[in-house]
């Protein structure tokens, strides 16, 4: 460590960790009780303690770089014995909102995204794509016939496509530049905590560890070390392995419509109709769950950005099932109305997911795997 | 010392505790010449004060502090003791009370010259709890060996048994009467104050603590009484598992305290208590270890951070900036694992010791136990002492957390309030 060190406390960063959920931060006098705590804390330069302490002297470069910040969980734990009320969980997590944004461009989406205010603009932009990209290419068939509801015929697959693909893309773009310039700070920050002992990132290497750790977020190894919130392992599992089913699904449908030129809607009968139905009530029930876990935790902060992303999970599933069981119900008007929000919803999750909470897969996932890469114990 | 012709009195002090607190007001008021109740719960004067094996930080042990005081009291008319005794209701108001205390059977008069006969013809043997439970007495004993009034006590535990009997007809003195019974009395007084004092906070609560659940880990007030000559290992330090001297100890702090799921305060002894017990352990075992595991330490004043000093010169105490938040026991050797942060390297220490010493804080007695007369206390329980109202007042560990000194000091201030309210009726 350096002779002397000049604190520059970053007062409007502190100001936004509290108003993300951090609001107890200042409440900790370092005892470090957290750090012993968590389950899934390694012995070498532990978390949250120091990240506690940086954000209540507002170090925004020490913690917006910091791995370790997506390495937590939130399981509670560290909350649950913390002795002043300080509730490290929540200030983590608040940091990781703050990481979101941060990395996230551009950042008035971020903001917005953040922002209650800013729903109804948020939900009115895919709407307003659709009918204008549908009205200026003619895509958009407002009278659809035919004795069977085909929602293609409503919103032609080559308009949703034609919107989705890009919008896809956007994602992953802002994603990448996040990334590069996160994995750059976290290599950075753990050679500054002397995390690591690796000077450079080796792509090979990292690619390596990032395999390795897939199977543990697949099992949700971490959620089951959690002791005080480990009934929320299974809900998360849920609404995970119902999104991974729904991709695949989706996925499935996209090429079998371009290669094979095959249409939906498939036959019930059909394996990838059925791997659908059961993706899509996970994902219902994983976040009504989740939904239910959270209200019932009087001691655990709840902001906004959390509860976006359970509303947007849960109208994602109902809106799908809604969608087809109104089809096979032959109740037209409704299918197409229902089918014209889950477009919207699954357009949202396309767009927000790098501005949200949503974006915790990717950069999670990374930090894990730059843990396993960079040999902490 | 004060004489007859001094100070009239014009009325009576009630005292409620007799722990170095409720002694030191006792006689502080009583030796100006007022009448002073001294009511006591236990069989004996002393309190807390009688469990310990030595001050801090002059080292010395607490029966000389004691001795004294008991001397003080034999040597004035004016204190009445009333040990075994529990105040049951408190009406009037300031300057005119009116208390009803119950007088418990102790079960042996005033013939008992501590022989212990009664002791040795007894069978059953019962929990000493003035040793933390760490042996088991016969039902007719004497607290300990300095105790005040030095007589017997018949626990109410073998009344009506065999035991009892045998101990009666043991007794060459006629000191055993079986046929004594509670009784309650009432008495007049002007002021009250209350010394009620203080519990160590019950460490079965600290969950991840481990206390209760693995033998070698210990409060710190067990640790006095390991230390102790008249402990139950007479002054050897043995941990309980298997009676071994142990190579290591750690110290955890703030057991329970500064916690808000426990006691939410700083109980101000508890840094002092295990600096004095590393003491304990280095002067019996000089190649021990001791880790000390603390959040913050405090040694208040001058004289506590020169203690603090020393303590730090001594190449085998270790300082560890970091709350014990996890224990762990190896069930063959059934040594105590502890970890926590060391807060200024940043890494998690796991540290294995042979003896665990949790530094337990104080919770005042009324948190628990609340007291029958008309007062106000703080969320914790520890007694406000309003003046304006005055006639009634909190010393020492009923007010706040505090050490001996501190504690002599109010107690000798809280004799002058009384004073005050029985010379301004």
């Amino acid at each position: 460590m350096a002779d002397s060190y000049l604190v520059e406390p970053d007062i409007g960063f502190i100001n936004e960790v509290v108003k993300l959920g951090g609001q107890d931060v200042k409440k900790c006098f370092q005892c470090a009780t957290c750090a012993v705590a968590c389950p899934i804390s390694p012995d070498t330069k532990p978390f949250p303690r120091k990240e506690m302490l940086a954000t209540s002297w507002g170090l925004k470069d020490r913690l917006i770089g910091n791995g370790d910040i997506w390495l937590c969980h939130n399981c509670g734990d560290c909350s649950t014995l913390c002795p002043r009320g300080a509730k490290p969980g929540d200030v983590i997590s608040a940091l990781r909102a703050y990481a979101v944004s941060e990395y996230a461009k551009p950042k008035a989406l971020a903001k917005a995204v953040n922002d209650p205010k800013k729903l109804p603009i948020l939900a009115a932009i895919p709407a307003v794509i659709f009918l204008v990209v549908g009205l200026i290419t003619g895509l958009l068939n407002f009278s659809p016939g035919g004795d069977e509801i085909v929602h293609a015929h409503f919103f032609s697959t080559w308009l949703v496509d034609l919107i989705m693909l890009p919008t896809a893309a956007f994602a992953v773009a802002v994603f990448a530049n996040g990334l590069k310039n996160f994995i750059a700070d976290m290599h950075a920050n753990a050679l500054l905590e002397g995390k690591t002992d690796k000077q450079k990132i080796d792509a090979g290497g990292f690619i390596q560890a990032l395999i390795k750790v897939i199977p543990t977020i697949f099992k949700h190894n971490r959620f089951n070390e959690c002791g005080e919130n480990k009934a929320r392992g299974t809900a998360h599992m849920m609404v995970f392995y119902g999104f991974l089913g729904l991709f695949i699904v989706t996925n499935t449908f996209f090429i079998v419509l371009y290669v094979f030129k095959i249409h939906g809607p498939y036959s019930q009968l059909n394996p990838v109709k059925w791997l659908a139905n059961v993706a899509g009530v996970s994902l219902v029930i994983g976040s009504l769950l989740l939904m239910k876990e959270r209200a019932s935790k009087k001691d655990q902060v709840s902001t906004y950005k959390d509860w976006f992303l359970l509303w947007l999970a849960l109208g994602l599933g109902l809106t799908g099932l809604l969608a087809e069981t109104s089809r096979l119900a032959g109740m037209a008007g409704f299918s197409y109305f229902i089918y014209f929000v889950h477009l919207m919803l699954v357009w949202s999750l396309f767009a927000y997911t790098p501005f949200s909470k949503l974006a915790h897969l990717v950069y999670r996932t990374v930090a894990m795997a730059y843990q396993e890469y960079s040999g902490r114990k | 010392m004060a004489n007859a012709n001094t100070a009239p009195a014009s009325g009576s002090i009630m005292v409620v505790g007799g722990g170095i607190s409720g002694l030191t007001t006792a006689l502080e008021a009583a030796e100006v010449g007022y009448e002073v109740f001294l009511v006591e719960k236990n069989p004996y004067l002393g309190g807390r004060v009688a469990q310990l094996n030595q001050y801090f930080p002059k080292l010395c042990p607490p029966t000389c502090g004691l001795e004294i005081n008991f001397r003080r009291i034999k040597d004035n008319p004016r204190i009445k003791v009333f040990t075994l005794a529990e105040v049951e209701k408190v009406d009037g108001s300031a300057g005119n009370y009116t208390v009803t205390v119950k007088l418990n059977p102790r079960y042996v008069n005033e013939n008992c010259t501590c022989c212990g006969a009664c002791a040795e013809a007894c069978e059953i043997e019962i929990s000493d709890e003035f040793n933390f439970g760490m042996r088991r007495i016969k039902g007719a004993y004497l607290p300990f060996e300095m105790a005040f009034p030095a007589r017997y006590v018949i626990s109410p535990q073998i009344i009506g048994t065999e035991d009892a009997q045998k101990a009666k007809e043991a007794c060459k003195y006629d000191a055993i009467d079986l046929e004594m019974t509670a009784k309650t009395i009432d008495l007049q007084v002007g002021s009250i104050v209350w010394a009620t004092g203080w519990e160590p906070y019950d460490a079965t609560r600290i969950d991840n603590l481990g206390f209760g659940q693995y033998d070698n880990i210990i409060t710190n007030m067990m640790m006095e009484r390991l230390a102790a000559p008249n402990g139950p290992t007479k002054g050897k330090i043995l941990r309980p598992s298997d009676d071994k001297e142990p190579q290591s100890v750690a110290f955890v702090q703030c057991a329970g305290s500064r916690d808000e799921n426990h006691l939410p305060y700083c109980s101000y002894i508890c840094c002092m208590a295990s600096l004095k017990q590393a003491t304990y352990v280095r002067e019996r075992y000089p190649d021990a270890k001791i880790y000390i595991f603390y959040i913050d330490l405090r040694a208040p004043g001058k004289r506590y951070e020169k203690f603090y000093d020393k303590i730090k010169e001594d190449e085998n105490v270790f300082f560890i900036k970091g709350k014990v938040a996890e224990v762990s026991e190896d069930p063959t050797t059934k040594n105590i694992t502890v970890v926590a942060e060391d807060t200024i390297s940043g890494e998690k220490v796991h540290q294995t010791v042979d003896l665990v010493v949790l530094a337990t804080g104080m919770q005042p007695t009324a948190a628990n136990q609340k007291l029958p007369a008309d007062l106000q206390f703080t969320e914790d329980g520890f007694m406000i002492n309003d003046y304006t109202k005055g006639g009634m007042f909190a010393a020492g560990c009923a007010s706040k957390p505090a050490d001996v000194v501190s504690s002599n000091q109010n107690a000798t201030g809280m004799a002058l309030k009384a004073i005050q309210t029985l010379a301004s009726k």
